[in-house]
């Protein structure tokens, strides 16, 4: 396996609204451990770029976050989608894939000649 | 992301760093309990995996990143981070200016006096002269002058006046401006005096106003016998009006007919100056003459002319006339000027002076503020230098330093709008009353707007540009230049060319107030050939309605005179209908020496006869009585004066002024000549001259004395309906002048006085001139200080720098006069460049104020001397107290730090 990715504030919020559209409500870490594990370990995420993602995520609209008791009985933050956030993940991943097709074309071209 | 969303996080932000319904420490806690709990799910997960708990917390530590990091950044996300690095800036900007008292005050001060100054007067010079007039289009309005063969600029004939109306193409309107100065007029509830003009038909449409209440003339007001109707000028309507509302009964009596007060105008309408009632000029029949040059013209260009265009044709035009009237006209040709370059005109050179002035404070005041920054920033390059070292942006540190140079300008500005308002107060209150549109000028936002910008965008420049310079040091030098002194650095040399440059241009200044105060006092030293102190003017104006009522007149000015010569204190009553030096009721003309007494019986042998040249001479007419000369102290030169035997049957006698004898009799005697001068007054009696009496200046102070025929108000009433009476001797107390106002109202209550003493008329005469002097002493004064305080700065920082040096010289036995000798000569040195430099300029500039002086070249060594040596001795005075406090340095407490 080669060098863990740094991975960026816009792509984090894009895996963060999915893995909450997926797993429904979750706290960072759990949000932490499963953007890691999908990415087989791909990506280095760190408390760094993890929480100010959550936090803009919040102060955009885009999920809410709410004190609960965790598994273990402790207290923890958790975040859930809103609206707003469905949506908004809705568009991202449109705008994703057009982007990806229209570099696969690109990817596609061959020399002239060959 | 969507903008309703980014409005959102945005407003999220605001609120988080305004703290508005945001509990920080509650925000900050709950981060820091969520980190720990990632912190300790994160640990349960290794110990779970099977790592022992102490590695596995420290693989969840290094697998999370620092916790202050994060913590961090979130933080930056929430909030606005750069502006909470400026509040931060701005705080400790705000300490440190505290701690260094005398530097903050001095640099405040100066900001506020520079800016302060500057904007007052630029204020003053714009309202005054610069700002367009309060009409519309008001460029295109333009006053036109009939031009005659000598030069001379008068006032129009109404035959020239119609065919100009008729002939040019060029004017959308044109009207004639007859100006009658102030009147007694009766008013609604009492007499009172208001200034009145007549004009023609077009003139509301000249000016391009409206009235704002009733209406302008109707035409069967506009003719000869037509009813009479007046408009008044907002502040009459206010004052003796009551601002009632027009229902057509209001009526202003004028010269004993009543005037129905038809309509109000704005209150900027001002033409002509302080006018307050307009009556229509056609009331009064046209002089058919086109010698009788009785109107002012005014005209409004049409839009599609420039007014070049125009005055060529008003120039062909001219010609044309005068060709065709040659021997009955005195037109030669047509001027055409903007009005508001006519009104301002003669003001102009002195006010640009007065901005120059200005200008060079504020170059001074920023030169000490520069200077101050830069040695601010010179003590503090140790400090710097080790900052950077440790690792501070050099972004950060400009930022810093442009965040203190931002506070200090903006409070400095602040305090600067603050002088520039009570300095606009000051001018108004001390400015001469022919300032223009005196009662409009106030401070306004856009110049309030941009001298702060100004003295923001200075500091800026100034905190940039030193901040630059400072944080490039590297540390070992700077450490060691607070340690071991030299004297020199570029930032030392930097400083004293601005002392220079301050010196030099307070010595502009100075000698430009110099030069000004000696001309003012050339002219106070002027004899004006009558007593100027000890004596009251009262003004009067007799209304009436023609000829008939002056015998009236007459005697009531007989009785006055007696009354107010019987008055305690009164040494002398006399009486004139234009007192010299005042705004008057002049008029002068042609004159005519008959060969004998019944040469001239009309108006056109008057014209024949003026034609011989020889025949014709030229005077300033006057009315006066017996006691005049008396209670003005002009001596008689020979001859009588008019006495008892000169009644209003008897033959005509004049007296006329030396000037006039010598320049139209030279080597005869004038005594005994017969003068036909009836064009003046329509009067066609011959005068015979009885007496010759000493000069007076009477225009101004600088102009020299004009030839003068004095005509008795007992023979010649007609002009003298318009009276200023001059009582002599202890005069200027409260109980004369109460008894004098009761004397006039008992013997005519519909004629209310104006007193003045004869000091304020001589005074008034000159106000222009004082005004611009003061204002440029006060200049001068303030420039003065600036450079002192910023020769004082210089000295007292290479006491400073030089401490080390000082203290080795006294050690080695320099004695305390030896090191004061040294540093007193810096500064001698400092203020003799400034000086010398200040010389050269000064005399280029000063050529530029000749129009304004008087009695005094611009080069004037003794004005130039005197400032040097002045400047000279401020600059050793300010070097003399840091010199002296440096002789306090003991030498062996230097050699140990």
């Amino acid at each position: 396996m080669g060098e863990k990715l740094e991975v960026r504030q816009g792509t984090l919020t894009l895996m963060v609204l999915k893995t909450l559209d997926v797993l429904g409500p979750l706290h960072g870490y759990g949000i932490a451990r499963r953007i890691e594990e999908t990415s087989g370990n791909r990506l280095a995420l760190n408390y760094g770029t993890l929480y100010p993602a959550l936090v803009k995520l919040e102060q955009e609209g885009h999920i809410k976050g709410e004190w609960r008791a965790s598994e273990n009985n402790r207290r923890a933050k958790y975040y859930a989608l809103t609206p707003a956030g469905r949506k908004e993940l809705a568009r991202e991943t449109a705008e994703w894939r057009q982007t990806a097709e229209l570099i696969a074309t690109f990817f596609a071209l061959r020399p002239e000649g060959a | 992301m969507s903008a309703r969303a980014a409005v959102r996080a945005a407003w999220w932000r605001v609120r988080a760093t305004f703290g508005a319904g945001y509990d920080r420490a509650r925000a900050d806690a709950e981060l820091r309990e969520e980190l720990q709990t990632h912190l300790a799910m994160q640990v349960e997960d290794g110990i779970r995996r099977g790592m022992a708990p102490e590695a596995a917390r420290r693989r969840a530590l290094v697998a999370a990143g620092s916790l202050t990091a994060a913590a961090e950044a979130v933080r930056a996300q929430r909030g606005l981070p750069w502006l909470e690095g400026l509040g931060r800036d701005v705080r400790s900007a705000l300490r440190a200016l505290a701690a260094r008292p005398s530097f903050t005050v001095t640099v405040l001060l100066t900001l506020a006096l520079g800016l302060g100054a500057t904007t007052a007067i630029f204020t003053v010079v714009d309202g005054a002269l610069l700002r367009p007039l309060p009409y519309p289009h008001p460029e295109r309005i333009v006053r036109l002058f009939t031009v005659t063969p000598k030069g001379g600029r008068i006032n129009f004939s109404d035959p020239d006046y119609d065919d100009v109306r008729q002939q040019s193409r060029s004017f959308a309107a044109l009207a004639e401006v007859g100006d009658y100065g102030v009147e007694t007029v009766l008013g609604p509830r009492a007499a009172l005096r208001a200034h009145v003009a007549l004009v023609s038909r077009d003139f509301f449409r000249v000016m391009g106003v409206a009235p704002v209440a009733g209406r302008a003339f109707a035409p069967e007001e506009q003719q000869v016998g037509g009813r009479p109707a007046v408009v008044v000028s907002h502040g009459f309507w206010r004052q003796a009006l009551g601002s009632a509302p027009l229902r057509g009964e209001a009526t202003v009596t004028l010269e004993g007919r009543a005037f129905n007060v038809v309509g109000v105008m704005p209150p900027a309408l001002d033409y002509p100056r302080g006018a307050d009632l307009w009556i229509p000029r056609e009331l009064e029949a046209e002089n058919p003459h086109r010698t009788g040059h009785n109107f002012q013209v005014l005209a409004r260009l049409d839009a599609r002319i420039p007014p070049a265009q125009a005055q060529r044709e008003l120039r062909g035009l001219g010609a044309r006339l005068s060709r065709l009237y040659a021997g009955d006209t005195d037109m030669r040709d047509i001027a055409l000027v903007p009005l508001q370059e006519h009104l301002v005109g003669g003001l102009r050179p002195a006010l640009l002076v007065l901005l120059a002035a200005a200008g060079f404070l504020l170059l001074i005041a920023c030169a000490n503020v520069a200077n101050l920054v830069i040695a601010r920033l010179l003590t503090r390059g140790g400090e710097l230098a080790l900052r950077l070292a440790l690792g501070a942006s050099r972004a950060r540190l400009v930022q810093q330093f442009l965040v203190e140079a931002f506070v200090l300008a903006l409070a400095g500005g602040t305090l600067g709008v603050l002088v520039a308002a009570a300095g606009v107060r000051t001018l108004l209150a001390l400015a001469p009353a022919t300032l223009p549109r005196l009662t409009d000028i106030h401070l306004r936002w856009p110049v309030l707007l941009f001298a702060l910008g100004l003295s923001v965008a200075t500091a800026l420049a100034i905190g940039l540009l030193a901040a630059w310079r400072a944080t490039r040091a590297d540390l070992r030098s700077a450490l060691a230049q607070n340690q071991r002194t030299q004297a020199g650095s570029s930032g030392a040399s930097l400083r004293r060319g601005l002392v220079v440059a301050q010196v030099a241009a307070t010595m502009v200044l100075l000698v430009g107030a110099g030069l000004l105060g000696r001309s003012f006092l050339r002219l106070m030293h002027v004899n004006p050939g009558f007593r100027t102190h000890d004596a009251l003017v009262l003004e009067l104006d007799v209304p009436g309605a023609g000829d008939a009522d002056l015998p009236r007149t007459v005697s009531f000015y007989d009785a006055l005179l007696e009354r107010l010569h019987a008055l305690p204190g009164v040494s002398a009553a006399g009486l004139t209908n234009a007192l010299p030096l005042a705004d008057g009721n002049r008029g002068d003309g042609d004159f005519i020496i008959l060969s004998r007494p019944d040469e001239i019986r009309t108006i056109e042998d008057f014209e024949r006869v003026g034609r011989d040249r020889s025949r014709v001479g030229h005077a300033e007419f006057r009315v006066a009585s017996a006691g005049y000369f008396r209670a003005m102290q002009i001596p008689l030169m020979r001859g009588r004066l008019f006495d008892e035997r000169d009644g209003p049957e008897a033959p005509h006698v004049a007296v006329i002024s030396t000037s006039l004898a010598q320049k139209r009799w030279p080597g005869e005697d004038p005594i005994g000549k017969v003068i036909e001068f009836g064009n003046m007054d329509m009067d066609p009696r011959p005068l015979t001259i009885v007496g010759v009496v000493g000069d007076v200046r009477d225009g101004s102070l600088a102009d020299a004395p004009y030839p003068t025929f004095y005509t008795s108000y007992r023979q010649r009433p007609r002009r003298a309906t318009t009276a200023q009476i001059v009582l002599a001797g202890n005069v200027e107390t409260p109980a004369v002048i109460t008894a004098a106002r009761a004397a006039v109202r008992e013997l005519r209550p519909d004629v209310p006085p104006q007193v003045h003493t004869i000091e304020s008329v001589v005074a008034g005469s000159v106000g222009d001139r004082r005004f611009t002097l003061l204002l440029v002493a006060v200049f001068g004064f303030a420039a003065l200080v600036l450079a002192t305080v910023g020769v004082y700065g210089v000295i007292s920082y290479a006491v400073a720098q030089r401490r080390a040096e000082l203290g080795v010289r006294m050690a080695l036995g320099a004695r305390p006069a030896d090191v004061v000798r040294l540093l007193l000569g810096e500064g001698v040195r400092l203020s003799l460049a400034g000086v010398l430099a200040g010389v050269v300029g000064a005399l280029a500039l000063t050529r530029l104020l000749a129009g304004l002086l008087f009695g005094v070249g611009a080069t004037d060594p003794v004005s130039f001397l005197g400032v040097a040596l002045g400047l000279l001795g401020a600059a050793v005075l300010a070097s003399v107290i840091p010199a002296w406090r440096a002789t306090g340095i003991g030498p062996v407490e230097v050699m140990r730090s």
